[in-house]
């Protein structure tokens, strides 16, 4: 195997550049272009050894060619991958560039290890399969199966899952190209609001929320003959409670075959869970990286990473820089501090020239792609090396690799979200990362060659206040969707539910009690009729009762444009530059009700024909993100369609009706009644009803100060506690709408107590004054 | 003695109850109070001080388990929960992770580096605070052991000086212990005989005066000899020079007397009740009540020691 690895690679040195351009701009897929980039394909070349001796006639076609099905060897695969038919799809020729992608596929370090996986595999029915970023393990692997499962002669499918959507869906289409078959036929992808997949499929790369989705029509995921978790170590929520899932599944489907991914060698973990599974590992393409630590904790650890920087660049030999820090804010703001000195230090020090370029989640594409940009070239011949800096969020980590980077700086921080149930909070917050996180920055180091690794902390903080893993997500999130997407998928025993790590018990709790609140679960804990149409929307339970309510306000259609506009980012945009224009903007759309009020009649404004026009040139022009609301625009269709498919009416209130907008606020409260604060006496501060927690009004808000009580859709916790994109309601739309969660007499003493009997009090009255007058009517 | 110490800390204390008010408040006081509270309530706050506010809301919060009559609490248990974790594996968790608000940008280990300085402030503070009490409560003790020590110290040599009297034949009844002039006869009595041959129980006495007349002798010497030292040890001189200089007392003062040093090791009081003793049997004193009884019965003297004296 080695020497064909080697004479593939030499090969490959010599070979004319071809298409894979596209792919090599794709971040998720930089791993592909490994070390040697020149690496390219040449389709006259085939390989030699291997068909002959096989005992197989290597007679033309692999239409001939008999697998049996989980009796196959790395040979038999090879023999099949060598065409010149597709195997999968026998009566097509396949191409010249199919043969190219083939030989760089037999270079990655998984191929060495084939039929060490497929005797694995053959063996046992969950294997635990480890491989480090670059490895080859997300596009390979499935294929390893395919040529072993043979899904198609089962009228089943192998699903490999992905923590996010854009490695779904760029995964599927590299997958597609290695194959040689059409994407969306053999080779699909399945993701929220988005499925492209056909009856044809027999690989399908999805999120592992969808697969979760599917999970809960069928409960034992019978359209699938293997099931791959990849990026294991992530350990998204609906990964780990796919995991327990799948744990009971497998003994129900002595068929169903699992393969669980990780990246990182914290395997054994999941080998524990799974009943000693058996491992394979497959080392990645890593060199050594020496790590320095700094003598003293730093007192600005910002400040210490940009000098850190300028050092490197300053002193070391060629080779690029990643910084890790936290936010989108720091990153620009790091940015541009790092462009100033690096023009002092030019200008005065004689030093390389410096591109500096930020990276984080919701940086436009085309401004990501630009990390892949060669560093800059010396000024003159024999100069100063140049070098590129790239300052990112934690997205560097482990999602996507970047060739080139020698020097990495690690502050120790990230924003990670965090829930406590206690205070019923659920907030990105900035926090020390973990001694595995670390490690993993470390080696983003070694990836071209030798490098090194800057933490900016001690080694004895390093090894006292990190913890050894991070908190999986289970642990860190607000459960009410998912103690209904468990109950959806028929686990009745939430107590006992095999997770990896169950979460505290509190939250648990506090999940149940939102979900009886919102009458989708009943005291027992069992499923409503409600909780069961909520379930079918991919929606936080308060969303979907929102929207299944809003019919009752008459305002369906609305309700419906505000969730969209509520499941996506920011809409607004306010740029450091021109934050004055930025908020005069945003005045035109201004309802002094409330933020949502103000987010609708944006979207209204942007539907409009005149905006629609040229709807890119509106945005901007209005400071508005075109991309957020196109992706609005997107999710709305998605949800209307399960509103028609749920017989969800969809209504509105003529604009021209005083209670247009009120409808709006009063069906706000249906989904949103415990997410209301009130003002304090004292003016400023608002108290949040039931928990008592002191916030401010968010400073982006639109509403004036005169709004006693107000729904929020999010409470933000900082240095300062904000509650942000607020509407103003009345007190007694929350105790007709919610006379549940409203019962006056079950709250404590204080302001809100007093305030809400009053108007209890007063609405009695109102109503016997009523009840009173028809009366005597009659 | 113990009690003593008691009444010292509770006249250094400073605290002292005060008389619990027990007057019931008045309509007009009552008004003016929820007046007070009123204005306080709807005082604008400080940023500073709503940002205190708002963090001590939710610390409390934060530090507050969801408790048994929660709903949810109520429906989980319902579905067999009852206390501890969830799920199947060992060591699953049972409170929620901790939130902790980073409202600086001290890098890693900055806070727990600060927090150290402090706490070692804190306990150099406190350290210097014990060790300084701990010496009050010493000093107290000690004091109390030497005023102890020097009241029997006095008291042994009183009673020797007595015993002194009786053998030298000086004693006088009714006379003060330490007597004026027949004091001296009896010293330079005892002065002239060999040190060894004094009771061992007296013996002390004489041999602290002669070690003070030599000192004084010394003295004498070097104020009329310029030329010598009290402690110059010449060489040359041979053993009748040196007696000649009187330099040889000492030597004789030096003599290994096992006696007097096994009586010396004795403590103060342990001394002193031998010489009572002495004086008891041999002449029939009573230490204590100053009274040279005239038969071994001794009658009229309540005991021994000085507490049965009163």
């Amino acid at each position: 195997m080695a020497e064909e690895q080697q004479t593939s690679r030499f090969k490959r040195r010599k070979m004319a550049p071809t298409d894979e351009n596209n792919d090599r701009k794709n971040p998720y897929l930089a791993h592909m272009y490994g070390g040697d980039t020149d690496s390219q394909h040449d389709s006259g070349v085939s390989i030699s050894d291997g068909a002959s001796l096989n005992g197989f006639s290597n007679g033309g076609s692999s239409n001939g060619l008999k697998l049996k099905r989980h009796a196959t060897t790395a040979k038999d695969a090879k023999v099949a991958e060598d065409g010149p038919h597709n195997y999968f799809k026998p009566q097509s020729q396949l191409s010249d560039r199919y043969f190219g992608i083939l030989k760089t596929r037999r270079g990655l370090p998984v191929h060495a290890q084939r039929q060490e996986f497929l005797d694995m595999y053959q063996k046992t029915q969950i294997l635990v399969f480890v491989g480090e970023t670059g490895s080859g393990k997300t596009t390979q692997i499935p294929q390893f199966v395919l040529f072993d499962d043979l899904p198609q002669s089962q009228a089943k499918m192998v699903a490999c899952t992905q923590p996010r959507r854009v490695a779904a869906m760029s995964v599927a289409q590299r997958v597609a190209q290695e194959m040689d078959v059409t994407l969306g036929e053999e080779v699909g992808y399945s993701i929220r609001f988005e499925d492209m997949t056909g009856p044809k499929t027999i690989l399908k790369y999805m999120t592992d929320g969808m697969l979760l989705r599917e999970a809960m029509n069928d409960h034992n995921l019978t359209r699938y003959s293997t099931i791959i978790l990849d990026e294991a170590h992530e350990r998204t929520l609906a990964t780990d409670i796919l995991m327990g899932l799948l744990k009971e599944v497998v003994t129900r489907r002595p068929d169903l075959k699992l393969i669980i991914m990780s990246a990182t060698l914290d395997a054994q973990k999941f080998q524990k869970y799974f009943l000693n599974a058996p491992l394979l590992a497959v080392p990645g393409r890593t060199h050594p990286v020496e790590i320095f630590y700094t003598p003293e904790p730093e007192r600005d650890y910002v400040e210490a990473a940009l000098r850190t920087v300028l050092q490197i660049h300053a002193t070391e030999p060629e080779g690029d820089v990643l910084l890790f820090l936290t936010g989108e804010e720091e990153i620009e703001d790091a940015c541009r501090k790092i462009n100033l000195e690096a023009d002092d230090m030019i200008r005065e020090a004689d030093a390389g020239p410096l591109k500096v370029y930020p990276l984080y989640g919701s940086l436009p594409p085309a401004q990501q792609q630009r990390i892949f940009d060669a560093a800059p070239a010396s000024f003159k011949p024999g100069g100063r090396p140049g070098r590129k800096v790239i300052v990112s969020t934690n997205i560097a980590e482990t999602s996507l690799t970047i060739d080139g980077i020698v020097y990495v700086v690690d502050p120790g921080f990230s924003k990670q979200k965090v829930y406590n149930p206690r205070i019923r909070v659920e907030s990105l917050l900035v926090s020390p990362i973990s001694k595995a996180s670390a490690q993993q920055r470390a080696g983003r180091a070694g990836r071209t060659r030798p490098g090194k690794c800057f933490r900016l902390y001690t080694e004895g903080a390093f090894k006292k206040e990190l913890i050894d893993q991070s908190y999986p997500e289970i642990l860190r999130s607000n459960l009410a969707s998912t103690v209904l997407e468990l109950k959806k998928l028929g686990i009745d025993d939430l107590v006992h539910f095999d997770l990896m790590d169950p979460p505290a018990p509190e939250t648990l709790m506090r999940a149940l009690e939102e979900l009886n609140y919102l009458a989708c679960l009943d005291d027992e804990g069992e499923l409503t009729a409600l909780g069961k149409l909520a379930s079918d929307f991919p929606l936080d339970p308060a969303l979907a009762v929102m929207l299944i309510s809003s019919p009752e306000f008459y305002c369906s259609n609305e309700i419906l444009s505000l969730t969209a506009l509520l499941s996506v980012p920011q809409v607004f945009v306010r740029p450091a530059a021109a934050r004055k224009r930025a908020d005069e903007m945003k005045e035109l759309f201004t309802h002094t009700d409330g933020d949502h009020l103000t987010m609708l009649n944006v979207y209204h404004a942007f539907k409009s024909p005149s905006a629609q026009e040229n709807s890119k040139q509106w945005c901007h022009d209005h400071f508005l993100s075109f991309r957020a609301l196109q992706q609005a625009d997107n999710v709305r269709l998605q949800l209307k369609r399960i509103m028609e498919r749920e017989e969800v009416e969809l209504v509105s209130t003529p604009f021209e009706d005083k209670k247009y907008y009120e409808n709006i606020r009063r069906a706000l409260v249906a989904g949103f009644f415990m997410q209301v604060a009130k003002r304090e006496s004292s003016g400023k501060t608002y108290v949040t009803v039931k928990d008592d927690q002191s916030v401010l009004l968010h400073p982006s808000t639109v509403l004036g100060q005169d709004s006693e009580w107000v729904v929020y859709n999010e409470f933000v916790l900082t240095s300062k506690n904000y509650i942000r994109t607020v509407t103003a309601v009345k007190p007694e739309w929350l105790l007709e709408i919610s006379p549940n969660y409203y019962d006056v007499d079950s709250f404590k003493k204080g302001d809100v107590k007093t305030s809400l009997q009053r108007v209890r009090d007063r609405e009695s009255r109102r109503a016997a004054v009523k009840g009173g007058g028809s009366g005597s009517r009659r | 003695m113990a009690a003593d110490l008691e009444e010292e800390e509770d006249y250094l204390s400073m605290s002292f109850s005060e008389p619990t008010e027990s007057v019931k408040e008045t309509s007009l006081q009552r008004t003016a109070r929820l007046k007070k509270e009123a204005a306080e309530r709807s005082r604008p706050l400080s940023k500073k001080e709503r940002a205190e506010k708002g963090k001590a809301t939710r610390d409390a919060a934060l530090a507050t388990q969801i408790d048994a009559s929660n709903k949810g609490a109520q429906m989980l248990a319902k579905m067999g929960f009852n206390g501890g974790a969830l799920g199947k594996s060992e060591n699953a968790r049972t409170q929620p992770i901790e939130v902790l608000v980073k409202d600086n940008r001290g890098g890693i280990g900055m806070d727990s580096e600060k927090k150290r300085k402090l706490r070692d402030a804190a306990e150099e503070v406190v350290g210097q605070e014990k060790k300084r009490k701990v010496g009050e409560e010493e000093f107290r003790l000690r004091a109390r052991d030497e005023r102890e020590e020097r009241k029997n110290e006095g008291q042994m040599w009183s009673a020797m000086r007595t015993l002194e009297s009786f053998e030298t034949g000086a004693f006088d009844e009714g006379d003060d212990e330490d007597g004026g002039e027949d004091a001296t006869k009896t010293k330079d009595a005892a002065s002239s005989r060999p040190l060894k041959s004094i009771n061992v129980l007296w013996r002390p006495l004489v041999k602290q005066r002669l070690e003070k007349e030599r000192k004084r002798r010394a003295r004498h010497d070097l104020d009329q000899s310029l030329s010598r030292r009290a402690d110059y040890d010449d060489p040359d001189a041979d053993a009748d020079d040196k007696l000649a200089l009187g330099t040889e007392v000492e030597e004789q003062l030096d003599d290994e007397d096992a006696e007097l040093d096994e009586f010396e090791a004795l403590s103060f009081v342990d001394r002193l009740e031998k010489i009572l003793e002495e004086l008891r049997t041999e002449w029939k004193y009573c230490f204590w009540c100053k009274y040279r009884y005239p038969d071994q019965e001794m009658e009229g003297c309540p005991g021994t020691t000085e507490d049965e004296h009163g």
